[in-house]
């Protein structure tokens, strides 16, 4: 097995689940993001966030991964919504048309924002 | 207040870096992957060359697996070559003869894999059909390659060619993570999948035969990653590149016309 250089951690804020990414999201990544998402629908959030500012770097298997993340939250009815990314990654992620079907924020706090204003509108 | 400076002053290389690191002035440094992404495009273009090939290619947007219709699979076929070649070796000569590899009756219309390129294809349907469609190459690094499909392509999703070092030596994998695109499509899976399982094996064959490993063996693996079909792209059907390959053959002798008219 590949070793990954992608790290996570889980928190909660204002009902949501966010998990906090760092480092590379590559194919050896799997494990490490499957577990974060496991570990941060276990308390029924509101919505998934993934957190991206502390990404430098991602592949196509990357975003084959997090594909794979939305599509296992859309088939359990979940939201997911994502941050931090910078101008680079906000263009993969419109290349990959990722953008057109998640909700994208500057930061976990105007995540938070945007997740209670949309559950409450 | 402090003294004007002398314009005649010699200034220390190190003093210039002290006040350069003082000014903080932010250093944007683009990430390392950046030259392996394509550029973002609206919609595809197909040079002049190849127009002729590329006609359900050009001007269509692609679709990722969250613009298809079907249920979404990710399907793995890997290839142990052992150490007569290194992951990156694999990769830049997977590139330079990538159509080469595929089987008889399918034509790739690519030229590069680089990113950016936009590639006619030419799919073998088996039923006499020749079914056209194309990929953009998404992604490329040395180790590995990613294609993404256009609207009316059997699949929206993407095509990962990889190479990697392992405790057998090298392997190469080609990884596809697609939804049929429209609800035709999603009718023919039971066949399709078949004939990915033929083509894409037949390839990885072709890749080991090409270093001279023979009768490679092709290890399989499907995952169903979602089961949900989304109901709203069944209007994908307008695209449908088997739709549209058989008009545009219905209509080959009015073209033929207006060309001789046209002079």
């Amino acid at each position: 097995m590949m070793a990954s250089n992608c790290e996570a951690s889980v928190s909660q804020v204002r009902g949501l689940a966010v998990v906090a990414l760092s480092g590379e999201v590559d194919g050896s990544a799997a494990t490490v993001l499957g577990s974060a998402y496991d570990a941060a629908v276990r308390d029924e959030p509101t919505a998934v966030l993934l957190d991206f500012a502390a990404v430098d770097y991602i592949n196509s298997t990357g975003i084959a991964l997090i594909v794979s993340v939305l599509a296992k939250a859309r088939s359990e009815g979940r939201r997911v919504v994502a941050s931090g990314l910078s101008e680079h990654y906000r263009r993969i992620f419109d290349i990959t048309r990722l953008s057109d079907f998640i909700q994208l924020y500057a930061d976990v706090e105007s995540a938070a924002n945007g997740v209670i204003e949309g559950a409450s509108a | 207040m402090s003294p004007a400076p002398d314009p005649e002053r010699v200034v220390p290389l190190a003093e210039i870096e002290l006040a350069v690191q003082e000014a903080e002035v932010p250093v944007v440094v683009a990430p390392r992957d950046a030259g392996h992404w394509a550029p973002n495009v609206t919609r595809l273009t197909v040079d002049a060359d190849r127009a002729a090939v590329g006609f359900n290619v050009a001007g269509k947007r692609v679709t990722g697996p969250q613009q298809g219709f079907g249920r979404l699979w990710q399907r793995t076929y890997t290839t142990q070559l052992g150490s007569v070649v290194g992951p990156q070796r694999l990769i830049s000569e997977w590139k330079a003869h990538f159509g080469e590899f595929w089987t008889k009756g399918n034509r790739f219309h690519g030229l590069l894999i680089t990113p950016g390129e936009v590639a006619p294809i030419a799919v073998n349907t088996g039923a006499g059909l020749k079914l056209s469609t194309g990929v953009l190459v998404l992604y490329a690094d040395d180790e590995s390659f990613t294609f993404m499909t256009p609207e009316g392509h059997m699949f929206a999703g993407w095509i990962t060619f990889s190479a990697f070092a392992d405790a057998a030596g090298t392997a190469a994998r080609i990884q596809v993570l697609i939804r049929p695109n429209d609800p035709i499509f999603e009718l023919g899976w039971p066949v399709m999948k078949r004939m990915e399982d033929r083509f894409w094996m037949a390839t990885l064959r072709n890749v080991a035969a090409h270093f001279g490993v023979l009768d490679a063996a092709v290890e399989e693996r499907t995952v169903l990653v979602d089961k949900h079909r989304i109901w709203h792209n069944a209007r994908n059907v307008w695209h449908n590149a088997g739709i549209r390959s058989v008009l545009h053959l219905l209509t080959a002798p009015v073209r033929a016309v207006r060309r001789r008219r046209l002079g």
